[in-house]
């Protein structure tokens, strides 16, 4: 059977309709997700969604506060693998340093002796 | 005195203690745990009277109940570290020793009066003589208040005449049947091992510098900055941070701290050491906090750190997990991943007794974590389950960090505090790609079995 123009707009609006009822329904979660008292998310399993839907709202809400600031995105910096390795590197030289100059004020107390 | 004096010395002051307990434990007709109480608390009394060696031999105990039982471990917190300090005269010699200068040219100047005294160190102030660019933070410019961690001289001859001294003792007593089994000669070598890296005050300097990066993201958390070119094996300089204890934390909250956000963001600190960055301070108690006046907590002596494998974060997320969701079964499951191994034919019997301990004591508001895990390493030490030392370690200092959150305010459920970070952990655990590449498979097929079935 060919498919038909009807069809296919059957099947968007179905799209459509779920996607408003997933939409709806993670709204009224984080809702009730806000409300719940903390501690309470261990209580039943839809307390626990309710509870990680407020939790990744609130992400969410952090996530948008700083693109609006201009800021780069939580999660762009954490990936940052290359960011990290690099601090890493800076930190191990700084570390060095430490030990070079407690070294060298040894090496003083040594020649101090001599 | 000489070593027989010496061990003839111990020996009477341990077994006049050992009486007592006897006597008060009405010679064991009283319960284990009251009996075992007992003892520990004596013992604690003979090692605060017997100095420093054995009061670091306590503090060992107390962060091993992987081989103690609980009470010992928990009654070792107590030991009183405050020892007469030894004058400034003795200790100068230390600098031109040490750094080649007297005290008086390495430091702007310095209070020959210390500030802290403890079994092996004692602590000056004084003022930086330059300005200095640490490893980590801003420079710190001449005139900053330091600072001085010293080790008193002899303290490790000290230790070690009385490591010599106790080591035919422990050897004798390690031939009895009931004491066989905590091992006492490994334990006294591990103990003068340890000496050494705590006499080597760069070790503790070092492990400061690194948890200073490791938290440099996060603004509410500092360690006192490290001036190494005035630090040597003997001699810690630091940065001196003005502050609170936490048992001030009321005069912190009248200078405008929030000590009590500060309380729950150190459970959620905790909670990273252990499970993002891999290494915890495991000796947390409430003289090693400050609250700061800028609104931080300041982490400092780093003399006790425990580290958590890589392969083990996620198991330890999850145990964590199941602790805060109450779920004994998925505890002991994922207990097994980090070497604590139930035996399966006790396996049910454990899990019905951890399940009871968790409703007795995760039932009231605020949770009673440290009555938690006195119940389960009771449980796991009444059925002989091997306990890795790793997660003693980590059950201990879980325990030490609700101590410290209480001691700001007494109705912090540090449970509750770390339900987020922990929730989100196991989230980022449970979503990584290695794992649900291994994970799909199956859950595709549990789909398709739901589907069609």
């Amino acid at each position: 059977m060919p498919l038909r123009n009807a069809d296919v707009m059957k099947f968007l609006a179905v799209w459509e309709m779920v996607h408003e009822m997933a939409d709806e329904g993670m709204k009224a979660s984080i809702e009730r997700g806000k409300t719940t008292e903390k501690g309470e998310m261990a209580s039943d399993p839809g307390a626990f969604v309710d509870g990680l839907a407020a939790i990744i709202d609130e992400k969410k809400d952090a996530i948008k506060a700083e693109l609006i600031e201009g800021k780069d995105a939580e999660f762009d910096k954490d990936d940052s693998a290359t960011a990290r390795a690099v601090d890493e590197v800076r930190f191990e030289v700084a570390e060095l340093r430490g030990k070079l100059e407690s070294m060298s004020a040894t090496l003083d107390a040594i020649q101090a002796k001599l | 005195m000489n070593a027989r004096k010496r061990r003839r010395q111990i020996f009477w002051i341990i077994t006049k203690h050992w009486w007592r307990a006897a006597v008060e434990s009405r010679f064991g007709f009283v319960g284990i745990t009251v009996r075992r109480e007992v003892f520990a608390r004596e013992l604690r009394f003979a090692f605060e009277k017997l100095g420093p060696a054995f009061i670091k031999l306590g503090q060992l105990i107390s962060i091993r109940p992987d081989m103690f039982p609980p009470q010992y471990v928990f009654e070792m917190e107590n030991l009183r570290d405050s020892v007469t300090p030894t004058p400034f005269e003795e200790m100068k010699p230390v600098f031109e020793e040490e750094l080649g200068k007297p005290a008086e040219e390495l430091f702007e100047s310095i209070n020959p009066i210390p500030i802290g005294s403890a079994s092996i160190a004692q602590v000056y102030k004084a003022k930086l003589a330059f300005d200095y660019k640490p490893v980590i933070g801003e420079v710190l410019p001449a005139g900053t208040d330091l600072a001085i961690k010293m080790v008193r001289p002899g303290s490790e001859e000290k230790i070690r005449g009385d490591i010599a001294a106790v080591t035919p003792l422990v050897n004798t007593l390690h031939k009895l049947k009931p004491l066989k089994r905590f091992n006492m000669p490994q334990l006294l070598q591990e103990f003068a091992d340890s000496i050494t890296s705590e006499i080597d005050l760069r070790i503790e300097g070092r492990t400061s510098d690194r948890f200073a990066f490791d938290f440099i993201d996060d603004p509410y958390v500092t360690t006192a900055t490290i001036v190494w070119p005035q630090s040597s094996k003997s001699i810690l300089t630091m940065q001196f941070v003005e502050g609170w204890h936490l048992h001030e934390s009321d005069q912190a909250t009248a200078a405008g701290v929030d000590a009590r956000f500060l309380a729950i963001h150190g459970a959620d600190v905790f909670m990273k050491q252990v499970m993002v960055v891999g290494r915890f301070h495991a000796d947390m108690h409430q003289s090693n906090l400050l609250l700061t006046p800028g609104g931080k907590i300041c982490y400092i002596d780093f003399g006790i750190m425990g580290e958590v494998k890589e392969e083990h974060k996620e198991a330890i997320a999850q145990i964590l997990a199941a602790t805060v969701y109450a779920d004994a079964k998925r505890a002991i499951q994922y207990s097994a991943d980090i070497g604590l191994i139930v035996r399966d034919s006790e396996r049910e019997e454990v899990i019905g007794k951890v399940s009871a301990l968790m409703k007795r004591t995760f039932s009231k508001s605020p949770r009673d974590v440290r009555g938690f895990a006195i119940g389960f390493l009771s449980i796991l030490n009444e059925q002989r389950v091997v306990v890795p030392r790793g997660f003693g370690l980590l059950v201990k200092a879980l325990v030490v960090v609700e101590g410290c959150a209480q001691t700001v305010y007494d109705d912090i459920d540090i449970v509750e505090a770390a339900e987020t970070f922990t929730t989100e952990l196991v989230l980022k655990h449970m979503l990584r790609p290695a794992r649900l590449y291994k994970k799909l498979p199956l859950a595709i097929d549990a789909a398709i079995n739901e589907l069609i079935g």
